[in-house]
């Protein structure tokens, strides 16, 4: 290998690296010993002041002990978006659970590829009994959906080892009462089992089509600030876990734009 | 005129008496000092306590100030970041007097630095939009937002929420 080659392989590691880092930091809370970690941004920063423009959006976050006691189960994700964020789906192919339940990645991407908005990862705890618990990483695929008339979007997760799939509907809902409009709402049902607890996700959600001639975005959003002011600070998103035993753990995160 | 040499010896004794009624004094007074120290859950109760009238205040004063700025109302703006530095001033003034937990001194000394910091930004960010000055307002209120983050990693085990930096309560 050359040596910029050998540099720039080393680099990319690097970022590999410091991207992987900031998956468990970003902005933390913590109740009792379970730390909330949140961390995401908006892609690209500069943004058009009086028009939604194409975006693609990362959030990371997950729980974790302070102690390194167990995870506690999670039975509900919530994930708020801020009201200037404009969802799209005009259009845009719909995918089912049926389609992708039991399927590999590379078949769910040809039954439903022309409805993929996103992909990430996912990781678990399993604390088996009688076992020393171990961790399971799933790669993430996620697809434009509707169940039971619903607009959601499905999170397909397949894991190695242990070989495993699972399709997870997080419903798309619309709030009035605060400033995260766009809340994406997903159960983890009983039928995955008391072995698994959630404990970090990745994922990043773009996706740009053509429809009847004009292009669209999944994703769009705009920042609208006064000429005066060439960036502007806004609640980006807000995690909320809901455990088993009823309790909310939640954090938010603040992100900036640039006016273009 | 000369002393007696009686005198010193019961000057002498004087003292002594004094420094033994001083001492018999201090005693009982240190373990006290010791039982004044909360556990680290007294502690944050008791903040909280004094945080939440005032993160709600807060909330309340800032009210708008986003709309204020979107439509170049600085002046009106920076009155609502005034009011919030004000509050803010006087929770971090009340909050610093109580006595800190035994073992998390350090801890706390560079949390209280992290908020006198934000009253700092608060009032230089009011400072700026009374002056007009929108591109030096927002430069201050991004470092405003990561000096926050800051105060809340120093003390993320506490587990404060009225107390901690929220970003959704400056408008």
């Amino acid at each position: 290998m050359r040596p910029t080659r050998a540099l720039a392989a080393l680099l990319a590691l690097l970022l590999v690296g410091a991207g992987a880092a900031a998956v468990a930091q970003g902005e933390r809370t913590q109740h009792g010993n379970l730390i909330v970690a949140l961390d995401g941004g908006l892609a690209p920063l500069t943004l058009p002041r009086d028009r939604p423009a194409p975006v693609s959006v990362r959030l990371a976050g997950g729980l974790q002990t302070d102690d390194g006691g167990l995870l506690p189960r999670v039975t509900r994700i919530e994930l708020g978006l801020p009201g200037q964020g404009k969802l799209s789906t005009r259009g845009l192919p719909v995918c089912t659970v049926r389609r992708i339940a039991n399927a590999l990645p590379a078949k769910a991407v040809e039954r439903c590829g022309d409805a993929l908005v996103g992909s990430g990862r996912l990781v678990a705890d399993v604390l088996l009994p009688n076992q020393q618990p171990f961790q399971v990483k799933a790669r993430l695929l996620v697809f434009n959906g509707r169940v039971e008339g619903r607009r959601a979007m499905l999170l397909h997760g397949f894991a190695r080892k242990p070989p495993a799939v699972v399709v997870l509907p997080f419903f798309l809902q619309r709030r009035h009462d605060g400033r995260f409009e766009t809340v994406l709402v997903g159960d983890l049902p009983p039928r995955l089992g008391p072995w698994p607890h959630f404990a970090q996700f990745e994922m990043t959600i773009s996706r740009r089509y053509v429809y009847r001639g004009r292009e669209r975005s999944f994703l769009s959003a705009s920042c609208p600030i006064p000429r005066r002011f060439t960036a502007g600070f806004f609640s980006f998103a807000k995690a909320t876990f809901t455990l088993e035993d009823g309790r909310q753990v939640s954090t938010g995160i603040a992100r900036g734009c640039r006016a273009r | 005129m000369h002393a007696s040499p009686a005198r010193p010896r019961r000057r002498a004794l004087q003292l002594a008496l004094g420094l033994v009624a001083l001492l018999a004094a201090a005693l009982p007074a240190a373990p006290a000092t010791a039982a004044e120290a909360p556990t680290r859950d007294e502690y944050v109760s008791q903040l909280e306590q004094v945080c939440k009238p005032d993160a709600e205040a807060t909330r309340r004063a800032m009210k708008g100030a986003r709309s204020d700025i979107q439509a170049e109302r600085l002046a009106l703006a920076a009155e609502k970041f005034a009011a919030a530095a004000s509050i803010f001033g006087g929770t971090v003034g009340e909050i610093s007097l109580a006595p800190r937990p035994a073992g998390d001194e350090a801890k706390l000394a560079k949390w209280f630095g992290y908020l006198k910091a934000q009253e700092s930004y608060l009032k230089r960010i009011t400072a700026q939009l009374q002056a007009d000055r929108a591109i030096k307002a927002q430069r201050l209120t991004a470092r405003f937002i990561h000096n926050g983050n800051l105060a809340n990693n120093t003390v993320l085990a506490f587990g404060f929420d009225y107390c901690s930096f929220k970003f959704s309560r400056y408008g």
